[in-house]
């Protein structure tokens, strides 16, 4: 072929297709969301013979019978009616060839489009260590499609495969060579003659498709399309469902019986397979991964190690990120003539940007491990295992990896949350997902405890302080799990997804594809997340900078101990409001510097240390929190002669920050990942509400005790 | 005949008829589950892993209840 083709990669879940698709495009790739949803859209490049073809990795789907959004966007491009896909010249339908007929009913209904295709039979190697040979001419023959076999690992296979493509002449295949039920065919055309083709707009090659699809469903139920006629559509659906009833069929199975018969034909003299029933290494690995007991077992133990890697491995990268930032700020800081352009740059715009990529390691090793656990073919086993729990809290099994991911950074496990294919699933695991303990939380917690719960030993090897922090975290796992609970109440219930899910044999994971996804997945953590958050940083760094305060009036109105950053703050945008808002935090026990704190807080967790070491007019080098504690703990209020943190003070602050939704990255990727402001308004609303009213009974109760 | 639930560990089974909602009989369907299909039950403890051809599938118990077979043994 020597013109130039939009080339279409299809296939089900698990058959190499990205593999396929890096190897085919190589660097030449973009990665963008389809244009108001979050499916990703994939598109590269390839050069064969010289030629520049377009490449598209439509999304996995196991049918054309589209059931999730990916997989209505995957049909809706074959078929050319999807605005935002052109339709393909060629489509290369990826199969695995360990596991051949039931890849094949997807074939055959591409088949049906009448497309020009290929079959990509993949992984034979695999195949071949199965003990399955496949007979790639006699499959060529009974499909009436050209078909390749390749190992898509090894580079001839993608040589042989770009040999292929650049020297076929696109045909057609030949449509409804399965359909030899003379009930079913009389069925579908009528569907179509009485009704597709005169009161709908379906393109021609996906009519029998879709009369396919609405005899076997007998209603409209779950079509993307809105007809006018739908009353006229019934009737003839009805009709149609007759006739194959009336001849003792079952309108609802006899096409999907067909199909399969019609492959087992097919395959009959094209593949063998000569070992059966041998135990094989995931049999064995199985038997333990997924066992009742040791299952949840070996599940914690995985993520143990894995929370663990993330934390150590990413110090010394976060360390050095830190280093990086305070050495620019410091360098513009003298480069620029002091001013506000300055200002702005060094406390708004790089603060607030190294705020964000100081996460950037946990976040890249966290993907890691989780594509080279969903590589090795374990998170499917991960959620199988977790189901029953999951599901009795109102989740399902795929949250679990999410949730976890959320003890290290909400955002990650935001991210994460994809998996789940149930809309309403994904939304409440997104929605509780901030109330784990996440990493910003931790050097709030450790300045707190550090400086208010005695280190008293309880129950001879633990000591109170050690019980209090534990017990934050528990605390946010049982908030999630309540608040999981009363979402699944409330949100439109809808159709409940049983846990179906395939289990595919474990193997080595595909490194490179590894590599390119974690790298992928921090890319767009740094410019979607990025964008929102220096915007906020700036806003912040503008209401805690102004009005300013000249020299002469700090000298003349400020309280004797104070330094002219704590007096700038509490006369600033932020300072001020904090004054406001006094009747409504009061209760909680906070004053005003706290106060401050928290409003900076909501930017990030973590900056609540930072803007304390402010107010405390502390010559911040290097984190030095004895020094804040020592402060904290002697700070006594000038009004009531009280001590400004008690107990209860500290109790009712830790409470608010293990509740409220102080974190703008989470906003920002929760905008992102639900592609609507309507969600993290939500979250972060019912998140700080419950926060405040948890926090004023603690501290109401923690005083009178 | 009876549901999947009823099931041993390593039992050959033919897929009688699948008793579940329109959404998730297809979805079964299109991963090899169809009735006529042969396979192997793999574990059986409240969720049921079921091998149809190459395809081991994890088919939570409240499905699987709704799943009737026949034993091949």
């Amino acid at each position: 072929m020597k013109t130039p083709l939009t080339i279409a990669l299809v296939g089900n879940p698990n058959t190499g297709k990205s593999t396929i698709f890096n190897a085919l495009t190589g660097l030449r790739q973009k990665i963008a969301n389809y244009p108001g949803i979050t499916v990703e859209r994939k598109v590269g490049t390839a050069i064969i013979n010289g030629v520049l073809h377009k490449v598209v990795d439509l999304p996995g789907a196991y049918s054309l019978n589209y059931k999730k959004l990916d997989e209505r966007i995957a049909y809706e491009a074959l078929i050319g009616s999807y605005e935002h896909e052109e339709s393909p010249d060629l489509v290369l339908v990826v199969a695995d060839a360990t596991n051949l007929d039931r890849n094949l009913f997807l074939v055959t209904q591409i088949i049906d489009l009448n497309l020009p295709m290929v079959l990509v039979l993949n992984m034979m190697d695999e195949a071949e260590g199965k003990g399955i040979s496949i007979d790639e001419k006699a499959l060529e023959q009974n499909l009436g499609i050209p078909v390749v076999a390749i190992s898509a690992k090894q580079k001839e296979s993608i040589e042989q495969l770009k040999h292929v493509i650049g020297s076929i002449t696109p045909g057609r295949s030949t449509p409804l060579k399965w359909l030899t039920d003379s009930n079913l065919k009389k069925a579908s055309e009528l569907v179509i003659s009485e009704w597709i083709e005169p009161y709908t707009d379906i393109p021609e090659r996906a009519r029998t498709i879709e009369a396919l699809r609405l005899i076997s469903e007998g209603e409209f139920i779950g079509a993307f399309y809105t007809f006018a006629e739908v009353e006229k559509g019934k009737k003839v659906i009805a009709k149609a469902r007759a006739i194959i009833e009336q001849n003792g069929g079952n309108p609802l199975a006899t096409e999907v019986i067909q199909r399969y018969d019609f492959i087992g034909e097919t395959t009959l003299d094209a593949a063998v397979q000569n070992s059966e029933n041998k135990k094989t290494l995931t049999d064995r690995i199985d038997a333990f991964v997924t066992h009742k007991v040791f299952g949840p077992l070996i599940f914690t133990f995985v993520l143990l190690v894995m929370f663990q890697s993330i934390f150590s491995w990413s110090a010394p990268f976060m360390d050095f990120i830190d280093l990086v930032f305070v050495g620019a700020a410091s360098w513009v800081a003298n480069a620029l003539p002091p001013g506000m352009l300055n200002d702005l740059l060094v406390e708004g715009v790089i603060a607030g940007l190294g705020g964000v990529i100081i996460f950037l390691p946990q976040i890249i090793f966290l993907f890691l491990f989780i594509y080279v656990l969903e590589g090795t073919g374990y998170m499917a086993r991960a959620a199988f295992v977790m189901d029953g729990f999951m599901t009795k809290v109102g989740l399902h099994g795929r949250s679990v990896v999410p949730l976890m991911s959320g003890f290290a950074c909400a955002i990650p496990g935001i991210m994460a949350a994809r998996s789940i294919e149930n809309w309403r699933d994904r939304i409440i695991t997104i929605m509780v997902l901030p109330f784990m303990a996440c990493s910003a939380r931790l050097p709030v917690y450790a300045l707190l405890i550090a400086a208010f719960v005695p280190s008293t030993t309880v129950l001879g090897i633990f000591t109170l302080q050690g019980v209090t922090f534990f017990g934050l975290y528990i605390f946010g796992i049982v908030m999630a799990v309540l608040a999981a609970a009363v979402m699944k109440r409330i949100f439109p219930t809808g159709k409940q997804t049983p846990f179906i899910m395939e289990l595919p044999s474990y193997k080595m994971p595909k490194w490179s594809v590894v590599v390119q996804n974690t790298l992928d997945r921090g890319r767009v953590f740094v410019v979607e997340a990025g964008k929102v958050i220096v915007a906020i940083s700036i806003i912040l760094w503008f209401l805690a900078s102004f009005p300013e305060v000249g020299s002469e009036e700090y000298e003349t109105n400020a309280l004797p101990t104070e330094s002219i950053e704590s007096y700038e703050l509490r006369h600033s945008f932020a300072g001020r409001f904090g004054q406001i808002i006094e009747p409504a935090i009061e209760p909680l026990g906070f004053d005003w510097k706290i106060r401050i704190g928290l409003l900076t807080s909501f930017a990030a967790r973590e900056v609540m240390v930072g803007t304390l070491s402010t107010i405390y007019s502390i010559e911040d080098d290097g984190e030095d929190i004895s020094t804040l504690k020592e402060k904290l703990i002697n700070d006594i209020n000038p009004e009531t002669g009280q001590p400004v943190f008690s107990l209860a003070t500290a109790l009712s602050l830790m409470v608010f920050f293990a509740l409220a939704m102080q974190c703008m990255s989470t906003i920002a990727i929760v905008r992102r990942e639900t592609n609507s402001w309507k969600w993290p308004v939500a979250m972060f609303t019912y998140m700080t509400v419950l926060a405040y009213l948890c926090s004023l009974i603690t501290y109401q109760v923690v005083r009178v005790l | 005949m009876y549901p999947l639930t009823l099931t041993k560990d390593g039992e050959r089974v033919e897929v009688q008829s699948l008793n579940c909602q329109h959404d998730d009989v297809y979805r079964l369907n299109e991963m090899g589950c169809v009735q006529g299909a042969k396979g192997t039950i793999i574990s059986n403890q409240d969720n049921v892993i079921l091998q149809v051809g190459e395809t081991r599938l994890a088919i939570a118990g409240n499905l699987a209840k709704s799943i009737f077979v026949t034993s091949l043994n």
